[in-house]
């Protein structure tokens, strides 16, 4: 489990600790479910978002 | 306001644009107090524009079904010296110089802006309960949400005031107000309507897409709006004015019925009149097929993460101005801040799973027939809602059935059925690019 108080101290210190006690249940929850379905991901699952440069050749 | 009666008058010289967007103001006037629906209501602009297409159509220029037609859009899309403010403070004074791409298309075919609709903030959120702009209000009882992000332009068309209106779908907020405010909304087929000029939320999530009173009205717009856009990245090439079929009948349409997720914990009224539907599409010809679906509740949450790391990012330059947004859409910034990288690209590599898993339900069914949200709209400021034994947060119970379709980037379309209490919305889903199939079948089923 993450620790969001820590995490959010170092990465984003401008959160304060009260709004970030009130959204750690949010983000636990969410990090409970994501996880598990995270784990099952293998080398050759591509995201949906993928770098393409069809675009540039339509311009 | 129905856009195919009301061009047919207007053809007919029974009445002029100009008179229309008069009544529309008229109509936006009382209903506004109660309603709250515009932010800001453009009524040069709209009188401007009318008399423009009563000019035209009296030189026999006629630029299709929506000339001469009020609507209004959402207070995201971009309009060239009018105010566009995402229904935050944080953008209040914001005034674009250039149109959206949509915009630009709306007054080719001669339709009639009559303002700019009131959005949850910055549309991430699905109440519209605004804290700069004020709560919309549901036009069915002014006491409960108009459900959102667009619930501006979901009121904005139950109330009469347009005959249709532009919302931004990223997780059901076309579809949402379309059933609780009990109109017809269409999320497109991702990338068949340009995003671009429209202010993001979460881009590969972003759907634009109208608000209407029928589905056949829904097509009418949507043949004016789509199209290819070199200047939006996600946009796709797809043929011009293919967006309803004529005497389209639901006889052999393979039309599956979840058996899992979108049935259950669902509100009495809400199972009633969905069973009912099914009743009336399997009167109608259709072929109905229980199926199981993929896990919508894991793409839910693959949703999640992937709108709130997306919103964060895009929020990132202005989220030290904290006090300046609304209590729950900071919350939400600040936990997509926290969300790492890694989180939000293995979310991308679940979707693009998930969407091959899906497109195998496309080789037995047609569509999918589910309910549009599992309750009714609730009353504004109600956080929880009970489902028999559950007690479940109502922005969660107001998504749980649309987000997934986001995820996925498929077409569906929201249509109000026939109840005698509030609105309940029937979603018709169907596979990438069958919009007109979509929009057809709701059309038989309205």
């Amino acid at each position: 489990m993450t620790d969001w108080k820590i995490l959010a101290s170092l990465r984003c210190p401008d959160i304060p600790a009260d709004a970030v006690a009130r959204i750690a249940p949010s983000l636990d929850a969410l990090e409970q479910t994501f996880r598990p379905l995270a784990a099952t991901l293998t080398p050759t699952d591509e995201s949906a978002v993928t770098f393409s440069n069809l675009q540039e050749r339509a311009e | 306001m129905n856009i195919e009666q009301t061009a047919r008058r207007l053809r007919s010289r029974e009445i002029s644009a100009v008179e229309l967007a008069r009544e529309s103001l008229k109509t936006i006037q009382a209903e506004q107090p109660r309603l709250n629906a515009f932010i800001t209501v453009t009524e040069e602009t709209a009188l401007d524009q009318a008399r423009r297409a009563d000019d035209d159509l009296a030189k026999g220029i006629d630029r299709g079904p929506l000339q001469g037609i009020p609507y209004a859009l959402k207070d995201l899309f971009d309009t060239a010296g009018i105010r566009t403010t995402g229904g935050t403070k944080i953008f209040t004074d914001r005034v674009p110089a250039a149109d959206c791409t949509v915009y630009e298309k709306l007054q080719a075919a001669g339709a009639v802006l009559m303002g700019k609709t009131g959005l949850h903030e910055l549309a991430y959120g699905i109440t519209n309960n605004n804290p700069h702009f004020g709560a919309v209000r549901n036009p069915h009882d002014p006491s409960r949400i108009p459900g959102g992000s667009s619930g501006g332009s979901g009121a904005a068309v139950a109330a009469g005031m347009v005959a249709f209106a532009l919302g931004s779908d990223t997780g059901g907020s076309i579809r949402i107000p379309a059933a609780y405010c009990g109109c017809t909304g269409h999320k497109p087929t991702y990338g068949i309507v340009s995003r671009y000029g429209c202010m993001a939320l979460g881009n590969s999530l972003d759907h634009m897409g109208p608000l209407t009173d029928t589905p056949r009205d829904a097509a009418l717009v949507m043949d004016a709006i789509a199209g290819y856009d070199s200047r939006d990245d996600s946009s796709i090439p797809t043929p011009a004015g293919d967006f309803w079929r004529d005497n389209f009948s639901l006889r052999g349409v393979r039309t599956g019925i979840p058996e899992n997720f979108f049935t259950e914990r669902l509100a009495p009224e809400v199972a009633a009149a969905f069973h009912a539907a099914l009743d009336r599409a399997k009167s109608a010809g259709a072929e109905l097929k229980p199926i199981r679906v993929p896990d919508p509740e894991a793409l839910n949450v693959i949703g999640r993460v992937i709108l709130m790391s997306e919103v964060s990012a895009l929020m990132e330059p202005y989220a030290h101005r904290r006090d300046e947004f609304g209590p729950d859409v900071i919350a939400l910034i600040d936990q997509g801040r926290l969300l790492p990288a890694t989180d939000y690209v293995n979310a991308q590599r679940l979707r693009r799973r998930w969407q091959r898993e899906w497109a195998k339900v496309w080789k037995d069914i047609d569509i999918l027939l589910t309910p549009t949200a599992p309750i009714v709209a609730p009353k504004i400021g109600q956080a929880t809602v009970s489902l028999g034994e559950h007690e479940e947060d109502a922005r969660l119970a107001t998504t749980r059935l649309v987000r997934s379709i986001n995820v996925l980037g498929l077409p569906a379309v929201s249509i109000p059925l026939p109840v005698s209490g509030l609105p309940i919305g029937l979603q018709i889903i169907g596979p990438p690019f069958a919009d007109n199939l979509v929009l057809s079948a709701a059309g038989c089923l309205a």
